[in-house]
Formats: C-alpha cells, structure tokens, sequence
C-alpha cells in the first residue's frame, strides 16, 4: 500500500517540481538582477567567450558544457550576463559571420542568441519563436554527427521548448491574444520525433509531448503518443533510468483517472509512488494529489498525518467525513474545493464517496446501539437514520432512507434486510459491513 | 450538377402509422430571431494551418466570391468528418464562400428535383409529386463531391437561413403526417441548414440561435421517436442516426459559445444547453467517451460561471445520484427542477433506473412486507398499471393484500432485466414539466 518512508517526519519542502537531470543546471539559479551596465568592451568579450565555448563544446563533443550553454530559462549567471551584454552590442549576427569558427554554427547560434536576448527583457513569445529556430537547426544538425552525443543537450532542448512557449502563452494570454505556443511546442516536437527515433531519447519528448498536452486540454493525443511508445520496438521500458519511468507512469495513471478505470490508475499511480525519490517531495505531492481518490474510491484510507506532510489539505475534511460518516462535511468539503477538484479531474471520483459515508454512518449507529442494549444491537429503525440525517442538517424523509438502505444492501455494502411495514433495518448478525477488498465501490 | 443523394427514397411515404401525440404548441420557436448582427472575425490575414488535407484551389480557378475575412482560427468545429466527406478531397479551403440564394432551395436544385419528381411530401405543390413552389421547396442535404462545384448562388445566407429554419420548425407540429415522416424530412433539411452554416463559417448570436433551436428539435425528436418504436416499424436506426446528429450539433453548438466567449458575448441559455452533454453519459448505453473525451475532463475545462449554474448544477445532481444509485431523490429531483429539454434526454436512462429500483427492493426486502405498488408508483413516478405490466417485463409478480391493495411480492428470485429498452411509460407530472416550458 503506501510505503513506509512516506510517514517520516515532515522535512523541508521544496519549491517547485524540477525534473531531476537538470538540478545541476537549475540549482545554481542567481537571483534575478536588474540588467547591469555593461561596457561596450566588456560586452564584446563576454559575447565573443559565449561563441568560443559553444564551438569548443561542439568541437570537443562535451555535452555537459554544451547543454550549460543552451538553458535559457535556467537564469544562470553566466547566460544572464550574456543577455545583458546582447543588449548592448545589438547587432550579433554580424558578430558571428566574422570569424569562421562561429559561422559554421550561424544558423543555430544567431537565432539562440536573439532568444537569449528576447528572454532577458521579458520578450517571450520572441523568444519562444526564437528557440524554435534554434532548435530546429541543432535538430538537423544532430543528425549529421555520427553520434549520439549530445543527446543530454537535447533533453535540455526539450525542457526548453515547453517552458518557453508556456510562458510565451501566459504573455499571450495577458495581450488578450490567442495563446497558440505551447500548441505550436506540442507539434513542432510532434513532428521532430515523429521520424526514425534515435535509440532512447525519444522517450524524453514522448514525455515533454504528454506534459504538453495536459497543459493545453488535449489529453486524447496522449493516446497516439503512448500507441507509439507501446508499439515501437526499440523501446524496453525496464531499461530507462527510473525518473523516466515514473513520469511515464504518473501521466498514464492520470489518464486512466480520467477514463475512470481505478485499477488500472491504482497500479500505475502506486508504481509512480514507489519508485520516485523521496526527496523530491513536490513530484510526491503530484501524484499523491491523484492517487488518493483513487485510494479512497476503492476504501483505503491514508493517514492523517500523510495529508499533512504532503499538504494536501483539500483531502483533510474529506477522509474525515469517511471516517466519520459524515454527509453534510463530505458535500462541504467537495463544494469548498470545487474548482480545484473539477481542474485536476477528480470531483466526480470523489462524490461516489457518499456511497461509503452512508455505509460508515449505519455501522457507527450500530456500534452505539450495541453499547446500550446489545441483543438488540442489529435492528436499526430507519427512524433513526433519519434523525441522524436531520442533525447533519440534511433534509431526508423515511422513504428515502429505506430506499438508500434498499440500494446499500443491493451493492453488498450492508449485509441484512429492511422490513417495510416496521420500517427497520435488520442487519446480518454475521459481518453485517463487509470489507470493500479493493473493488471499486459504486460497481 | 448531380444532387443525387443515396437516400432519396426517404422522399416517399413510409408504410402508415398512426400519428404520436403530438404537444400542440410551436415551443421550437420560442426564441425571437436576434436583431443584432452576426458577429464576423474581423480579417487577420495569416492563415492558422489546422493540419487539412487537400490543396486550396487557386484564386483563378474558381470564380466563386471567396470572403477572405473570416480567420480558420474560429472555425466551426465538430464536424470536422462530416466537413470533410461534405467538402470532399479538398478540405483546406480557408475561403469561405458567401453564399447570395434568396430562396429556401436554390433554383437550379428545385427545378431538376421536380423534374426527377424527387420531392418530399411537405414540398408538393396540391399534392403533385412533380410540381413544388419557392415556397415549399427547401434544399436537400447532399455530400458535396468537391467545393470547386459549389457556386454561391447555391448557398444561402444567414437570413435566408434562419427563415428556411423557422418554416421547418413550425411543421414540427404538424398532424396531417405521421411523425416519423416529419422527423424525417426536417432532419436532412436541417442537416443542410448546417452545412450552410458551416461553408459560410458564420458564428456569432445568431448563428447560436439557430444552433440552439436545431438541437432542440434533435432532442424533442428523441423522445418523440421512442414513444413511436411502441406503435409503428422499428426505427432504432432512425433513433441512432438522430442521437449521432444531436451529438454533432451539440459540438458545434458549444464551439461557437467557446468562440462567442472570447468575444465577451454572454449566451443566455448556454448553460441549458451544456447539461444536456452531461445526460448523454447516463445509462449503461451512456456514451463514456464522447468525441474522444472523457466527462471529467470536459468538465475541467468549462468556466465556472457555466459549471455553477442552476441547470449545470442539476445535471451533475442526476449523474451523482444514478452513480450512487439513490433512486428516490433521482425521481424526486427530475419531477422538482428539469425543464422539458433536460427531461427528453434524461428519459433514455429512466427506466434502466426503475427496474435497479425494483431489483433493490426486492432484493434487500423483507419476504413477509410487501412493498405496495402506489408508494412505488410515487418514487418512481408511473402509473400503476404501467408499473404493474414493468414489473411483469422483470420478471416480478405483483398480487394483491388484504386490503385489496396492489402489493409487490419481495424476495422473489426472477427478477431481470427487462430486454428491449425502447418502451416508454408516462411520466407521472410530465404535463407539469411541458408546460413550464417557456413559450
């Protein structure tokens, strides 16, 4: 069920979910500076030490160095200096063409820099547009080398390209324009994979095309791009490093919470759960935040203590109203958290839950009764229940109640009968709320 | 130009059946047509790429007048394969024409079906099956071959459009023919409104308008169709073809509301029309994907003034408690707050909802208190002699008490599901529904 590291002590908690390959690259993020006074001559240098080391990085076929290069959101010192001094020279390009060790790579490095530049005045949909042009040009040229060897720079390409076209939408969408980057990210790496994938990089933007698509609605695409990972041959699931496994699951299990089918989330969601490094607790938030109403739909409670780690508080009020059995605090809780609920897709999950609150308010009943007269313990008169309704502040007449008491028995989740003419409950004195055992409870 | 279309036997009488009842007011029409322009894109000269198949034709080739203005960005979407097949190989036009037909049916179209006698009943002329008027004809709907042979004098305008919409609405109600044959003609009719629309790409109040009033005939014609399974021939395919229809207005419908949003246009009776999508995820013949999307997840995209709604509100109600199974309050909820449209669609899972009911009961009751049938009849809204012969289709045997009143024998191990869901039974309080309809 949940594993037991996920009940330790609360620790510190992370800011943002940063993809694992690029804590190096993103740790080392410098405070954003207002642009500094450069000199002409400082500039100069600056842009000029940039080119060297990008053809170097080429030249040398140092992926490490060259991806450093490539990270324009990652606010690095070095990359910020360098916009700063872009802005001041202007005019780059002819910068490039001068020397001939830069100009062989023209066609990437001239529109990198101006995304670079576009970046730092906050110019991002010129910025986006581009990258994009950069990457496509280092796309091609990846294809020219004999290996694979800048394949880390790719995945830093990949990154790139999401975060840039979804801040270039938040800019779109802020000029009341149609927001139609992060769509434009989703097909340009669409098609860019699209042709004879080279050996396990793919994968990298198999994933980046599902964080696309959750981010712009589409979620149906994901079904072509996972026929395409399920299909292809090159693809031997157990051999991608961990983390990449559990994005993959992550997005599968939220698309099977979508579609309904809580085994199947269940399976994928707890795979995500148990193989993701515990230190990076915001990723354990995101899947927690779908895999617990799968939980609960099938009757596993967590822990308070885990709601708490994990801040997950919109859960609080609802696992207590489960445990409780308590109507009125479940119908709040949903309502409370309603837009939350309604985004991430899970509110109609979660309102099958009242099946399991009527259930556990008919055992409590029937524990108090077996305090005060015990061989009378399991007739319940349906006049009580009703009562218990009305201090909940819910409006129920007796009919309603025999019929939900009808229907409870019908789905197995009350053992016994209901007599009409005395209007009782009369439940099995032998395991009178059997255990849910793991099947989804409204089937 | 070849308008043949493989259905053209559809133009003949169908073998007589008895007229439905039909309701006697016109609650198709009860919108009044919008005074207010329809709201075109103002032009943007780039051209989104939707990823069309098909070449554009050149400018020279045609010599249709191309409106240039209206941005593939807003598109008439949801019918994107019903486009195709009616665009044929040439998908990607981006010009829409503009259509200049004064008439209900375009002049060329209205004198060679009269000349091939392909004239529906509604269109004859005293009733001669090869004469018709300009006032009668109305242009059939027909899978184009390719747009190239489309010529703006073969479409109609928005105007033209909307009065050919409200003729076809007023014989909704016509009694003189059998229902069917009214439902059949006013569905490919109104089917070729639509590809009207959709050529011309018009979006904007009116065109909501008269969205709006074709899915209402959709979903009146869906409940209509099923009480005439009952009497008449068979008509599932009828009824399949109606629902695929609806489900495809609908979208467009919603398209243009998305579209109408990102203008600031408010749409009064939007939210109505989007808890209809809701119902057609009740019912084991639910559909769980429509277009590809599962509920949840369209849900997640709705604004929340549509999603807090009164009527969006009711519809996540229903489809709670037939989850859950409360039966009592589902009844008790429909009878309270839906309104005629809501209740049409509803229907469909209703009595799937009673025989559950039934099963509960006489699942979970005791053997020696019979549940009497006219608490039943309350809870499950019927008539008591429907609900006697319902409980015979599940195999349940009602017997009377010492009371002499009609009990429901409990316990008994028949019970099943009744097959052929196609019957319907009155409504208890269906008369209360139909006339807070607003005129």
């Amino acid at each position: 069920m949940w594993p037991s590291w996920v009940h330790k002590t609360q620790r510190e908690p992370h800011t943002r979910a940063i993809p694992v390959w690029f804590s190096d690259l993103y740790r080392s993020r410098s405070p954003t500076q207002t642009m500094a006074y450069v000199s002409m001559g400082e500039a100069h240098r600056r842009i000029t030490d940039y080119l060297n080391r990008f053809s170097d990085a080429i030249s040398a076929q140092n992926a490490a160095v060259l991806r450093r290069l490539l990270a324009v959101t990652s606010d690095s010192h070095l990359l910020l200096s360098l916009a700063d001094s872009l802005n001041v020279v202007q005019d780059t390009s002819r910068l490039v063409k001068q020397n001939e060790k830069w100009s062989q790579y023209g066609e990437m490095l001239v529109p990198l820099l101006r995304a670079l530049q576009c970046y730092r005045i906050g110019q991002l949909v010129d910025s986006y547009s581009a990258f994009e042009k950069f990457a496509n040009a280092f796309i091609q040229e990846f294809r020219n080398w004999e290996t694979a060897w800048a394949l880390e720079a790719l995945y830093v390409i990949a990154y790139e390209i999401r975060v840039l076209a979804e801040r270039a939408d938040r800019e779109l969408a802020l000029s009341k324009k149609t927001t139609e980057k992060l769509k434009g990210a989703g097909s340009f790496l669409m098609t860019f994979f699209g042709k004879r994938p080279k050996a396990c990089w793919s994968f990298v933007y198999h994933l980046e095309l599902f964080k696309i698509y959750f981010k712009l609605g589409t979620v149906h695409l994901c079904r072509s791009v996972i026929r395409s990972i399920e299909t292809a041959r090159i693809f031997d699931f157990e051999e991608f490093p961990s983390r990449d496994k559990v994005t993959y699951m992550y997005y599968t299990g939220r698309l099977e919470v979508f579609n309904e089918n809580f085994p199947a989330a269940d399976q994928k969601l707890s795979y995500a759960l148990s193989h993701c490094n515990p230190d990076h607790e915001a990723n354990l938030r995101m899947i927690l935040k779908y895999l617990i109403p799968v939980k609960l739909s099938l009757g596993i409670l967590p822990q308070g203590s885990m709601l708490d780690i994990y801040n997950l508080v919109e859960y609080r009020d609802i696992v207590r109203a489960l445990r409780r059995g308590d109507l009125r605090l479940l119908r709040c809780a949903l309502q409370e958290n309603e837009d939350r609920f309604l985004r991430s897709g899970v509110y109609l999950v979660l309102e099958k839950l009242e099946l399991q609150v009527y259930r556990r308010l008919i055992k409590k009943i029937h524990v108090i009764q077996k305090h005060k007269d015990p061989s009378k313990a399991h007739q319940i008169k349906l006049e009580v229940i009703v009562k218990a309704m009305n201090w909940l502040e819910i409006e129920m007449d007796i009919d309603e109640v025999e019929c939900i008491v009808a229907m409870l028995i019908y789905k197995n989740l009350v053992k016994g009968y209901f007599a009409h003419k005395s209007k009782v409950l009369v439940l099995s004195k032998q395991d009178p709320f059997p255990k849910l055992n793991g099947k989804p409870v409204s089937s | 130009m070849n308008r043949r279309n493989k259905d053209d036997h559809r133009s003949d009488d169908p073998s007589s059946s008895s007229s439905a009842s039909n309701s006697s007011r016109s609650y198709l029409n009860r919108d009044k047509p919008s005074h207010k322009n329809p709201n075109r894109i103002i032009p943007d000269s780039t051209m989104a790429t939707q990823g069309w198949r098909g070449r554009r034709p050149d400018a020279a080739e045609s010599d249709v007048p191309l409106n240039r203005a209206n941005s593939q960005r807003f598109r008439l979407q949801g019918q994107h394969d019903d486009d195709d097949e009616e665009r044929g190989g040439c998908g990607s036009d981006p010009r829409f024409i503009v259509g200049t037909c004064p008439f209900m049916c375009p002049e060329k179209e209205r004198l060679q079906r009269e000349r091939l006698r392909d004239l529906a009943v509604f269109e004859r002329l005293d009733g001669d099956p090869a004469r018709t008027s300009s006032d009668l004809a109305v242009k059939k709907f027909c899978r184009t071959i390719s747009m190239k042979d489309i010529e703006a004098s073969d479409v109609r305008p928005l105007p033209v459009l909307d009065r050919t919409l409200n003729y076809l609405l007023d014989l909704f109600d016509s009694s003189d023919h059998p229902f069917v044959t009214v439902h059949d003609f006013i569905f490919d009719r109104t089917r070729s409104i639509r590809q009207d629309l959709s050529m011309q790409n018009i979006i904007g109040d009116q065109a909501i308008s008269l969205y709006e009033k074709m899915v209402k005939f959709h979903v009146i014609s869906h409940h209509k169709l099923r009480k005439c399974a009952t009497k008449g021939p068979p008509t599932s395919p009828m009824h399949h073809l109606n629902m695929e229809q609806l489900i495809k207005s609908l979208a467009s419908l919603y398209n243009l509301y998305d579209i109408n949003r990102k203008l600031d246009c408010d749409c009064e009776n939007e939210a109505e029309f989007r808890s209809l999508y809701i119902f057609l995820h009740l019912g084991s013949q639910g559909h769980n994907h429509i277009m590809g999307e599962s509920l949840s997840f369209w849900l997640s995209r709705l604004p929340p003034s549509v999603i807090r709604s009164k009527e969006m509100l009711f519809a996540r109600t229903i489809l709670r408690l037939y989850h859950v199974g409360n039966f009592w309050r589902f009844f008790y909820c429909i009878s309270k707050e839906a309104t005629y449209l809501q209740f049409c669609m509803i229907e469909t899972c209703i009595n799937e909802v009673r025989a559950e009911a039934l099963a509960c009961i006489n699942h979970g009751g005791y053997k020696l208190h019979p549940y009497p049938l006219k608490l039943l009849c309350e809870i499950l809204k019927m008539k008591e002699s429907d609900l006697e012969y319902f409980c015979g289709l599940c195999g349940l045997e009602t017997s009377v008490d010492e009371m002499g009143n009609r009990v429901l024998s409990l316990k008994q191990t028949s019970f099943s599901h009744p097959k052929g869901g196609l019957n319907t039974y009155d409504y208890s309080g269906l008369e209360q529904l139909m006339r807070e309809m607003k005129i």
